[in-house]
């Protein structure tokens, strides 16, 4: 009978010890993108402010709200979001209204980030590094590969195993571009010849499947494939180290995306947050950043201190025409569904 | 008030039954919570809807159940009921080759000296014990290599190694038990090799095979994550579409329908195979 | 001459045994391959395993799983031995034992993804009560309990079975008092199969990927989804001495489980 009790009381206090083991100390804490913040930054922060930075990582961003939506909001004091769900976490209220006082070094980011159509005014969001949505491909292997989604949704024109994007609005997005339509079309014609497209491309024996974007880049960089989606970051640190590999936006145009930086509704840590939300947007911070993600940089003042090839790389600063084949993938609000059934008809068949 | 005597205890039936509850409330009350309230909470969840921004409003509708039969924004596809249907199919075929592959097991293992048979059981159950992750993650390195990676061979391979082990130990334990004074008889009496094993050894295997297959069936539908790691996130399963509507749609009502979906499958299969069993051994 | 296999079967038998451990010797093989990507052996090394040392982010999964694996399983332990022996030593109406069956059966047949689903609307109204109920070890910890009393049930209520009356009423004709009846003779009796239910719910949680996919948090990631995150984003040669790692620990438990009940029985 005493053992009993001994043993409720200690399965008691071990189960209470559980939920109070992630209290944050004199810290925030930082919900990214997987490998997207140099190792040394937090560190500096630390140096600079006397706060810790703890880097914690997700996949995919649609994962990464529904974690928000179940309580998440409470446990992170900044989080990097995509642009399309800057406005959706606003509306949901799960982020909270940037105090501009706080944030001084918000004047070095460029013109066009500040009045960005997902947050005008960047009232949720400050911007942390922008990219592209393109087709990495091995040159040992398609060396004179045409520079078109074809390579990859068309099964007579895939130059070896491939891999497709496990992500609804990039995968339907490429499609969509691939027949010249926007990846916002909410017309229901355009996206089941979207989705047509995919499934030939997915039935082909050269498929090995969906992956998430870093899982397609793995595979092109070990060789298990020739051709994968690659978001711009990973592919280009990829093509860095390896020449064998490439990195091509589409003729047909492609997705531009922006990681915003963002405030959750109950953050432990408020103001710890805005002094990194700060700290990142300093000029120098924002180059060592891009250096580090080979990503682009939306501060205008860190663009003059990247490393030179970076700004002279096509595949992270496109040029200007290749910029107007690319679009913002925008909360598609009310078309939710039928993209999740077009998805799913996608994922069934 | 009535006595009785219970284990040489004079008491009454209450305190009785009282004790008993006490003992039982921690885990009555923790399933019940967690489990059972949350299913019945998931039966309304499932009459509800989605707002535009994902958020439950509690409007009856039968939205739900009407997209699952396919009426959905596009005119009738039949893509969710597909998915269903893969689900019970990789189940079913699962199921057979777990107990094509169950039976000579269990025959040979019972066949053995003691020792042999312990160290035998113990060989299947170790595997069975590792992570069902790191199980994948050999088989898909394995069926790489072989180019056989992503397709339905390494899937069914994946899952039928994942799931032998609860084809056999039921199955194992009737065939120890076996009255091989039948197979005899049946065998002095000229029958065939087929013919032994149907009317003499499988009738008696039954209440295990029932078992077998109520441990493998039944899981085995709501799989998603071997299916999907071998296969390449082709295909979906029951289990993807739940995770889909739980994750990236956010949308709890429809993922309450398609729990409901599977749970109703579930337990016609449970019912199913008690039935037959009962009939069978009857 | 009945009790021998046709040949072919016994062969197949063989394969399907062998089988089991083909995957599980592919990743020992590759973990000690130089070579980081691709088959083709290119010459030994420990180097995969001396590297998961420094990695913060497997260590700190490895803790989460082993504590997460040891506090479910002392209160799943707990609580299904007092569920095994209420419901085996009272006298239940019919319709109550019919409803205990289901409460231990339920989990057994249930697919993993109900439990989970249903987990994640639990803690959703759960988070209307208390902030605590967000995803993480807590969540985990209770979703894991949910099936494991089923399992530790089973397993004592088996043992349980077995046990007879005859002790117990012995005991009591000797005067004992209902508490120290168990204490002294049901407990230590029940013992092998309170140790047995206890390593099966370790054993499960340990394993567990679909309820603790649906109730985690990255703070409290353990090792079965760290592993399925790089299966998603691609594997290296860490994670194949990882797992290599957690495979022969697991036939150490195993081995050990075994040893211990055998040696019980003597």
């Amino acid at each position: 009978m005493r053992y009993g009790a001994a043993a409720a009381l200690l399965a008691a206090a071990a189960l209470l010890g559980c939920s109070q083991a992630e209290k944050p100390k004199a810290q925030v804490i930082v919900y990214t993108y997987s490998e997207y913040i140099d190792p040394d930054l937090p560190k500096e922060f630390e140096k600079q402010t006397g706060i810790g930075a703890r880097i914690d990582v997700y996949e995919n961003t649609e994962e990464m709200m529904s974690k928000l939506q179940r309580g998440g909001a409470s446990q992170y004091d900044v989080v990097v979001v995509s642009d399309h769900a800057v406005p959706v976490l606003a509306k949901l209220k799960l982020i909270q209204p940037l105090d501009p006082a706080k944030l001084p070094n918000a004047a070095n980011v460029s013109e066009q980030f500040k009045s960005a159509p997902y947050d005008s005014g960047s009232k949720f969001s400050q911007p942390y590094q922008w990219g592209t949505v393109g087709l990495m491909y091995r040159k040992d292997k398609a060396a004179d590969l045409e520079p078109s989604w074809a390579a990859l949704l068309d099964p007579a024109k895939q130059p070896g195993p491939v891999v497709l994007i496990d992500s609804m609005r990039d995968m339907l997005g490429v499609a969509l571009k691939s027949l010249g339509h926007s990846v916002n079309s909410r017309s229901t014609e355009e996206l089941k010849a979207a989705a047509a497209r995919v499934l030939d491309a997915k039935r082909s024996a050269k498929c090995l499947g969906f992956a998430p974007g870093v899982g397609g880049k793995s595979k092109v960089a070990d060789a298990s494939a020739v051709a994968a989606i690659v978001y711009s970051g990973d592919a280009v640190k990829a093509c860095v180290e390896d020449d064998k590999l490439a990195y091509v936006i589409p003729k047909e145009g492609s997705i531009i995306w922006t990681d915003a930086m963002t405030v959750p509704a109950q953050a432990p840590n408020p103001d710890g947050a805005h002094r990194f939300i700060n700290f990142i947007l300093d000029p120098e911070v924002g180059a060592k950043l891009s250096d580090f993600n080979r990503c682009g940089t939306p501060n205008a003042a860190s663009l003059k201190l990247i490393r030179k090839e970076d700004r002279d790389n096509p595949a992270i600063y496109p040029p200007a025409d290749t910029l107007k084949k690319l679009e913002y993938i925008e909360d598609i609000g009310d078309a939710t569904r039928l993209y999740d059934e077009i998805w799913t008809a996608v994922k069934a068949r | 008030m009535k006595l009785l005597i219970w284990y040489g205890r004079l008491v009454t039936r209450r305190r009785l039954l009282g004790e008993g509850a006490l003992l039982a409330l921690g885990s009555v009350l923790w399933v019940t919570l967690l489990v059972v309230l949350p299913l019945l909470v998931m039966v309304a969840l499932a009459f509800a809807s989605r707002s535009e921004i994902g958020e439950v409003e509690w409007k009856f509708t039968f939205e739900n159940f009407r997209r699952l039969a396919g009426y959905g924004i596009l005119g009738w596809s039949a893509d969710y009921l597909l998915i269903l249907a893969r689900s019970v199919w990789v189940a079913f075929v699962t199921t057979a080759l777990c107990l094509a592959l169950s039976y000579p097991l269990a025959f040979f293992i019972a066949g053995r000296s003691r020792l042999t048979r312990a160290v035998l059981l113990g060989l299947v159950i170790v595997p069975f014990c590792t992570n069902l992750v790191v199980r994948t993650l050999g088989w898909r390195v394995l069926f790489e290599r072989a180019g056989l990676y992503p397709g339905p061979f390494a899937v069914f391979v994946g899952m039928v190694t994942s799931e032998l082990p609860f084809a056999l130990l039921p199955l194992y334990a009737v065939v120890e038990r076996l009255d091989w004074s039948l197979v005899e008889a049946a065998q002095d009496l000229y029958a065939s090799r087929s013919r032994v094993f149907l009317h003499a050894i499988l009738p008696q295997t039954l209440p295990g095979l029932a078992a077998a297959i109520i441990l493998t069936f039944i899981p085995t539908m709501g799989a998603f994550v071997v299916p999907g790691l071998l296969g390449g996130e082709k295909y979906w399963l029951v289990g993807n579409l739940i995770q889909q509507q739980f994750g990236e749609s956010r949308d709890l009502p429809f993922g309450a329908a398609i729990c409901l979906a599977l749970l109703l499958l579930t337990l016609a299969g449970l019912f199913l195979v008690r039935r037959k069993g009962a009939d069978a051994l009857a | 001459m009945t009790r021998r296999l046709h040949p072919l079967l016994a062969v197949l038998a063989i394969v399907a045994l062998a089988a089991l451990y083909a995957p599980l010797a592919a990743v020992a093989y590759l973990s000690v391959n130089v070579n980081r990507q691709g088959f083709a052996w290119r010459g030994f090394t420990l180097n995969w395993y001396a590297r998961l040392l420094g990695d913060s982010a497997i260590l700190e999964a490895a803790l989460n799983t082993l504590v997460l694996a040891v506090v479910s399983t002392a209160v799943a332990t707990v609580l299904g031995t007092l569920l095994a022996i209420a419901m085996a030593r009272f006298p239940w109406p019919r319709g109550v034992r019919r409803a205990f069956d289901l409460l231990v059966y339920l989990p057994v047949v249930t697919p993993d993804i109900l439990f989970a689903a249903a987990l994640v609307v639990a803690f959703q109204f759960l988070r209307g009560v208390s902030p605590a109920f967000r995803p993480g070890l807590l969540n985990m910890v209770l979703g894991h309990v949910s099936f494991q009393i089923a399992f530790v049930a089973l397993v004592v209520g088996g043992r349980l079975a077995t046990l007879g009356r005859s002790l117990e009423e012995a005991a009591r004709d000797l005067y004992a008092t209902p508490w120290y009846l168990f204490r002294r003779v049901t407990l230590p009796l029940l013992a092998p199969g309170i140790a047995a239910g206890a390593m099966l719910a370790f054993t499960l949680s340990l394993d567990d990927f679909v309820i603790s996919f649906f109730t985690y948090s990255v703070e409290s990631r353990t090792l079965p989804i760290l592993i399925y995150a790089s299966l998603r984003q691609g594997v290296s040669p860490e994670i194949h001495a990882l797992s290599t790692l957690i495979v022969l620990a697991t036939v150490c438990l195993v081995v050990a489980l075994e040893a211990l009940t055998r040696f019980r029985k003597e």
